[in-house]
């Protein structure tokens, strides 16, 4: 357990990769220890989750682990048209990391024509600042409505994302200036989070040059009209917009371009689907494809489930749908478990990646249970399932949303 | 606040334990250095998939479990975080340190604040063997006040980069036997 974290670093690569990686800066390996058993004593150089928490609306934000840091609000706390900072996901995988902006610097590396370094300010001044409004979402977000419910980050069918407003410049232009050369396959994002003992590995994953060349992927240091929170990447993130939450790298210090996607556990162990689909409860096939977009998804954000009316008051259904890439064509309205569907008005579009609102006004006519389902189409055709794919590591799961109320006479 | 914030998003305040059975000193041990043991409690897979995990968990950077040691913890977790009924709790009759029972007061030290999640008897795993430290202060009569002052307020530098963290909430007393009884793992 000697080795250096460089030489760990390289060995996790793989031999085959051609890889270049960033030297963590030494003060993070040398602040690598933790005292396990003290949840509440900050690493130091970390932020402590009572101080990530100050950021948080505690009465709805439920937190599912301590260490790592994860979090999320349910479905009736998203009934916003942009989400607001206090009710963004958190997902850390490792520590959350406190630095200083004014010494921070991005490096561009590897099948570039010049490799080169930013400050903060640098890309600020050098690159034509955008504001988009974005979806972000942990692939596992809903994992807990699969049964059997494989391991991972309990998210409700609600919990584990947001759609909040980023401001930061386009990865596309910083590419450019940098030159990507032609055998370019894959480009890797590393930020500058650690674990409690040296030998964890770091986040690192890749995306295809596409889609790191698509005009709405950012380098983002605000977050609707504030720096970013401490836990939410500060001072600089990538943001990858409908695709799996964790090719978004917080506290990005390194990207490197790449003739394959990057070889490392949180692409080759994590992040995988099957391509043909298991039973529930089968381990994962070898034949498996990395999870990128997300599918067609959407969610009730009113009424709360629970929620109580007379027979002829209105019932406002409202909610939002999204697609990891396309657009949102329909959303329907089922008041009897699926078996009859109507059309619900949509909101107009926004931003590519942005969720779109819909909403359905309902009458309620009789007493009892009333369900609502919400089932959204996006411009391929591809509609939500009644019942989302089980995979072995719980991803993409986009069933139908339900919500049920009271009607009392 | 933050006790607040928890207890209301139902993650105990007090660390999460697990189930007492045999193997759940040493699952615990190996596991909370670098998450919270929530990701276990919460959890009920079939053996393969803890068998996945396990996997993975070495892929992330877990130091490496012996082949007893892994065979000890997978049964644990199969047993008591398995999809099938769990059986009912039983004493750990696998401590975390190898040769010490669970009656033993030494063993629950070592439980209790993790050295074992850093410090096996006979080799290195984040930070030097029982062994290695006992050999290396071999007839050094001062050395038992001297470490147990380490144990206590951390330290780094004589084995290495990697500090190991302070145990403030640990007694003199305890420090001492702790520091004695490495000393004595020659």
């Amino acid at each position: 357990m000697e080795e250096s974290r460089r030489s760990f670093l390289v060995r996790v690569a793989g031999a085959g990769a051609l890889v270049v990686l960033a030297d963590p800066p030494l003060v993070l390996a040398q602040q690598a220890a933790s005292a396990p058993a003290k949840a509440d004593a900050p690493v130091p150089g970390t932020v402590s989750n009572a101080d990530v928490l100050k950021g948080k609306d505690v009465a709805v934000f439920k937190l599912h682990s301590e260490r790592p840091i994860t979090g999320s609000v349910p479905a009736e706390a998203h009934d916003f048209d942009v989400t607001p900072s206090d009710r963004m996901f958190i997902r850390n995988n490792l520590l959350t990391p406190d630095i200083d902006a004014a010494g921070h610097k991005l490096a561009i590396k590897g099948l570039v024509d010049k490799e080169l370094t930013f400050s903060v300010d640098e890309l600020k001044r050098s690159f034509r600042p955008v504001t988009i409004q974005a979806m972000l979402e942990c692939a596992g977000s809903g994992r807990t409505g699969f049964q059997p419910t494989p391991r991972g980050t309990p998210w409700s069918p609600t919990g584990g994302m947001g759609c909040p407003r980023w401001t930061g410049v386009r990865l596309s232009d910083v590419l450019r200036a940098a030159g990507v050369k032609a055998n370019a396959v894959h480009v890797a994002g590393q930020g500058a989070d650690f674990g409690a003992v040296p030998t964890l590995a770091p986040l690192i994953r890749s995306i295809p040059t596409a889609k790191a060349l698509e005009e709405n992927t950012l380098l983002a240091w605000d977050m609707n009209g504030a720096p970013l929170p401490k836990v939410h990447g500060y001072p600089l993130r990538l943001v990858v917009p409908g695709w799996a939450g964790s090719a978004s790298i917080k506290w990005l210090h390194t990207l490197t371009v790449l003739d394959a996607p990057f070889k490392g556990t949180y692409m080759d162990d994590s992040y995988r689907m099957p391509r043909h689909a298991v039973a529930p409860g089968d381990r994962m096939p070898p034949d498996a494809v990395s999870a990128e977009a997300w599918p067609v998804k959407s969610m009730i954000t009113s009424p709360t489930a629970g929620a109580r009316y007379r027979v002829g008051e209105p019932v406002l259904v409202r909610g939002k749908a999204w697609v990891g890439e396309g657009s949102i064509e329909r959303v329907e309205i089922s008041l009897d478990e699926g078996s009859s569907w109507q059309p619900a008005q949509l909101d107009p579009r926004g931003d590519k990646y942005a969720w779109r609102g819909f909403r359905h006004l309902h009458r309620a006519q009789r007493p009892g249970y009333q369900t609502f389902l919400a089932r959204a189409w996006d411009n391929k055709g591809n509609a939500q399932p009644l019942m989302a794919t089980w995979n072995p590591l719980g991803y993409f799961w986009n069933s139908v949303h339900r919500v049920g109320v009271s009607i009392e006479a | 606040m933050l006790l607040a914030a928890l207890a209301a998003a139902g993650v105990s305040a007090a660390q999460a334990e697990l189930v007492s059975g045999p193997g759940a000193g040493l699952t615990t041990a190996r596991c909370v250095i670098c998450h919270d043991l929530e990701h276990i409690v919460r959890s009920r897979l079939s053996r393969g998939e803890w068998e996945d995990v396990l996997a993975n968990m070495l892929k992330r950077g877990m130091p490496p479990l012996s082949a007893d040691e892994s065979r000890v913890v997978l049964e644990y977790l199969v047993s008591y975080y398995g999809r099938g009924a769990a059986p009912p709790p039983a004493p750990d009759t696998h401590a975390a340190a190898p040769g010490a029972s669970a009656a033993d007061p030494i063993g629950a030290l070592l439980n209790t604040h993790a050295c074992n999640g850093c410090h096996a008897i006979e080799r290195k795993l984040v930070g030097p063997a029982f062994r290695e430290v006992a050999a290396k202060y071999a007839g050094d009569g001062a050395a038992a006040a001297r470490l147990a002052a380490k144990i206590r307020n951390g330290g780094v530098g004589a084995w290495g980069d990697v500090p190991m963290p302070p145990n403030a909430s640990l007694s003199q007393a305890d420090a001492l036997a702790l520091a004695g009884w490495v000393l004595a793992r020659k």
